[in-house]
């Protein structure tokens, strides 16, 4: 007995100590929420992200020949567990993954004190573009600001929008108000009406509410920014409601596959901004396919490693990724510090040769960031659902970065004063 | 300012009549299924003073078992009966295994424990069947997905038919449900263990039996609510929250009274959108359903502590 013990213990201690060793590298946590009422559009983006990671583990043995430790801490989305995660994986972790604008900005005064990049691509405060104030922030490649803009600038291109009316759905969270204040300034400028209509989180699978308001208000549009299972109640009240899908348009989170199956053909014409899109024959699926899926380390599957949110998920990782690359070969040494990280992320360069050696053509649109540019401002495609699948509807469309960066900046601003004293990137020339 | 309250409102539904009644049906659907979780609620505090936190969990739990069996190649009705023998199956398992070794703590720890549960069925719903949305098996229940559309005062109505089949498969539970629970004997039995504990054992009910039961029919009210609400935007653990949309109908209608859950969902159901439509919208930028359910109960527990339809409970100190 005493032996079986002792085998019990060595063999216990001996995993243990395996898996530190296999953990060892860098340490990059991401706030992910598989659980709760959002994690039907969590989870395909989570599985990107780790199955890149993954990928270029076994590939290449990690960036710069280090392993990259990814680790999940689950949130479900609540803004009280991301901190609780932030708190916990801070201690050696080069970056952070927020993954909700509500954690983002919970996190935003820390990353100051704690000096760990923020790394939120696609969400988060659109002021964060603003380098020099939120030095350690990152919304690569588009700010909400910039979907707002692109929407616009399209539906513009289908009409003048002045004496138009125009419904913002969006979730009663600061995820779905983040677009409000660009939005409120570009219809007192552009002499469209803004109709903002917010879903509660308790209401999201039933917005008959919304939806009437939408028959009663009669808008020539209808903005959505949802998230979770808002989408797929919008989605259904506006085929229920018989409310033209080619004049119903939605930010990045608003164009998830699976949302739309469940509309089917119904939903055809329903758009979406996005700055990612599926490349099934890029080379990089193939390197996941071949070192990841069949391997039997991914939890994805084939429908939804075809979709649009598990190949924003890889795109994800692979700005994460490059940010390390820069970084290494910017010190000179693989093991990076978050500060080393920060200046990585700082000087993406994501050129379409660029795209080209990492596998990623045509998966999202080339951009460059830097000290004061934390967004890169990419510009992104209108998708389209065709009844089955998100095809793509628009060339590249810019967003309006004159009146952006002003509103930036003066945003950037005023949070800095209001959460005086803050401190700035003095050395950073804008 | 006065007018916005007091003259509008009414105006708007005067001059448009045909809107009025699409915002009424609109709250009747939402409210017929706002009573049927609460119905789930009642039946089980009813029958054991347990208040079941985990109804809400039941309903998506009992969901995504329809879907998951449904995607595994079974056909769609025997997919309902394995659901329910599924169902069955949670009763027995929550009756031996929770309930049973906490008979005689006091009500607060049986609360506890359906926190537990919820906690525990969150979990093995996640690890069985994921935590994507998925489509609800409508038509191959054989429930019709078309509108009918009616033209009321030369207005627009537009009636989902799988609302007007869950209005009618839902008034057809709450009807079996009262018939059960008066005409026959076991239904007496659940009531009996409602008035009196210890009358009802001295006169040989077995609670056991009967908290089975009540847990299983907790279990089929969540099986026909998943599918009405699964089927307007799919199923996915959000269902979860609209159980708690049925805590002000319990506040409003009492926690022992079935006809307090049907009148308390239809009255939050209709009143909640007539406000939000005519008064929340235009006054207070929207989105007043999410409170008006509750400041309403409150409303109404000021003047009736005990709900609506609740009994009055005094206790001598």
């Amino acid at each position: 007995m005493k032996t079986f013990t002792r085998i019990a213990v060595a063999a216990t201690l001996g995993a243990v100590m395996g898996t530190t060793a296999m953990a060892e590298g860098l340490y990059a946590p991401n706030l992910a929420y598989r659980t709760g009422p959002f994690a039907a559009t969590g989870i395909p983006l989570m599985n990107g992200q780790a199955d890149y990671m993954n990928m270029l583990n076994a590939r290449d043995g990690g960036i710069g020949g280090v392993m990259i430790d990814f680790d999940e801490c689950e949130t479900g989305y609540s803004t009280e567990k991301g901190v609780e995660c932030y708190e916990k994986t801070k201690g050696k972790a080069i970056v952070t993954q927020p993954w909700s604008t509500g954690i983002t900005l919970q996190v935003l005064p820390k990353s100051n004190i704690d000096e760990i990049p923020i790394l939120a691509p696609g969400y988060g405060f659109s002021p964060m573009a603003d380098g020099k104030v939120f030095q350690w922030a990152f919304n690569t490649p588009l700010s909400y600001w910039d979907g707002a803009s692109i929407i616009l600038k399209y539906l513009q291109d289908q009409g003048d929008l002045s004496g138009k009316k125009i419904a913002f759905l969006h979730l009663d969270h600061p995820f779905g108000k983040e677009p409000l204040p660009y939005l409120e300034q570009k219809a007192e400028a552009q002499g469209f009406e803004l109709v903002p209509i917010p879903v509660g989180l308790k209401e999201m699978q039933n917005q008959s509410a919304q939806w009437l308001q939408i028959r009663r208000e009669r808008p020539d549009y209808v903005i959505m920014w949802g998230w979770g299972a808002m989408n797929a109640g919008a989605i259904t009240e506006a085929v229920k409601t018989k409310f033209p899908m080619e004049n119903m348009l939605g930010v990045w989170w608003s164009g998830h596959d699976a949302d739309l199956k469940i509309v089917g053909e119904d939903g055809k014409g329903y758009k979406s901004v996005s700055w990612s899109f599926p490349n099934p024959d890029a080379p990089v699926m193939a390197d996941v396919k071949q070192h990841v899926v069949d391997a039997g380390n991914s939890q994805s599957n084939e429908e939804e490693m075809q979709g649009v949110f598990y190949s924003r998920g890889l795109v994800i990782s692979a700005i994460l990724a490059e940010g390390i690359a820069v970084a290494q070969e910017h010190t000179g040494k693989a093991e990076i510090s978050p500060a080393d990280l920060r200046w990585g992320l700082e000087n993406l360069n994501f050129t379409e040769e660029r795209l080209e050696e990492l596998g990623m053509t045509g998966m999202v649109p080339p951009f460059s960031t830097s000290c004061s540019n934390h967004t890169g401002h990419s510009g992104g495609w209108i998708l389209e659902w065709d009844g089955a699948k998100f095809v793509k509807a628009s060339d590249l469309i810019m967003p309006d970065s004159e009146a952006i960066s002003e509103l930036e900046m003066a945003k950037a601003q005023e949070y800095a004063e209001a959460n005086a004293p803050w401190p700035v990137n003095e050395d950073c020339e804008m | 300012m006065l007018n916005d309250i007091f003259i509008k409102p009414f105006v708007d539904m005067f001059t448009a009549p045909d809107f009025l009644l699409q915002v009424l049906w609109e709250g009747l659907v939402s409210g017929i299924l706002y009573a049927l979780i609460a119905l789930g609620f009642v039946l089980i505090f009813r029958s054991s003073r347990i208040f079941n936190f985990a109804q809400g969990i039941m309903v998506v739990f009992a969901a995504l078992t329809l879907v998951g069996l449904h995607a595994m190649g079974v056909p769609a009705w025997i997919c309902v009966l394995l659901t329910l023998a599924v169902m069955f199956g949670l009763a027995v398992t929550i009756e031996r295994v929770v309930l049973r070794p906490l008979v005689g703590q006091p009500d607060i720890i049986l609360f506890m424990a359906t926190i537990g549960i919820t906690l525990f069925l969150i979990g093995l719903g996640e690890i069985i069947f994921g935590g994507e949305n998925k489509v609800m098996i409508t038509e191959e229940l054989g429930i019709p997905t078309d509108s009918v559309v009616l033209e009321p005062w030369g207005g627009l109505l537009i009636l989902e038919q799988k609302d007007i089949t869950a209005v009618i498969v839902a008034a057809l539970l709450v009807v079996a449900l009262l018939a059960f629970l008066n005409k026959t004997r076991m239904g007496r039995a659940i009531r009996a263990l409602g008035d009196d504990h210890q009358a009802a054992l001295s006169v040989g009910i077995s609670l056991q039996q009967i908290w089975v039961l009540v847990w299983f029919i907790a279990g089929i009210i969540a099986l026909v609510t998943g599918i009405a609400w699964g089927a307007r935007a799919g199923v996915s653990f959000a269902l979860e929250v609209i159980a708690y949309k049925a805590l002000p109908v319990l506040m409003l209608g009492g926690l022992e009274s079935i006809t307090g859950a049907i009148v308390g969902g239809l009255m939050i159901g209709m009143l909640e959108k007539l406000f939000e439509i005519y008064w929340g919208q235009p006054l207070l930028g929207g989105n007043t359903e999410t409170w008006f359910a509750f400041v309403l109960a409150l409303i109404v527990l000021l003047f009736r502590p005990q709900g609506l339809f609740g009994e009055r409970i005094i206790e001598r100190v």
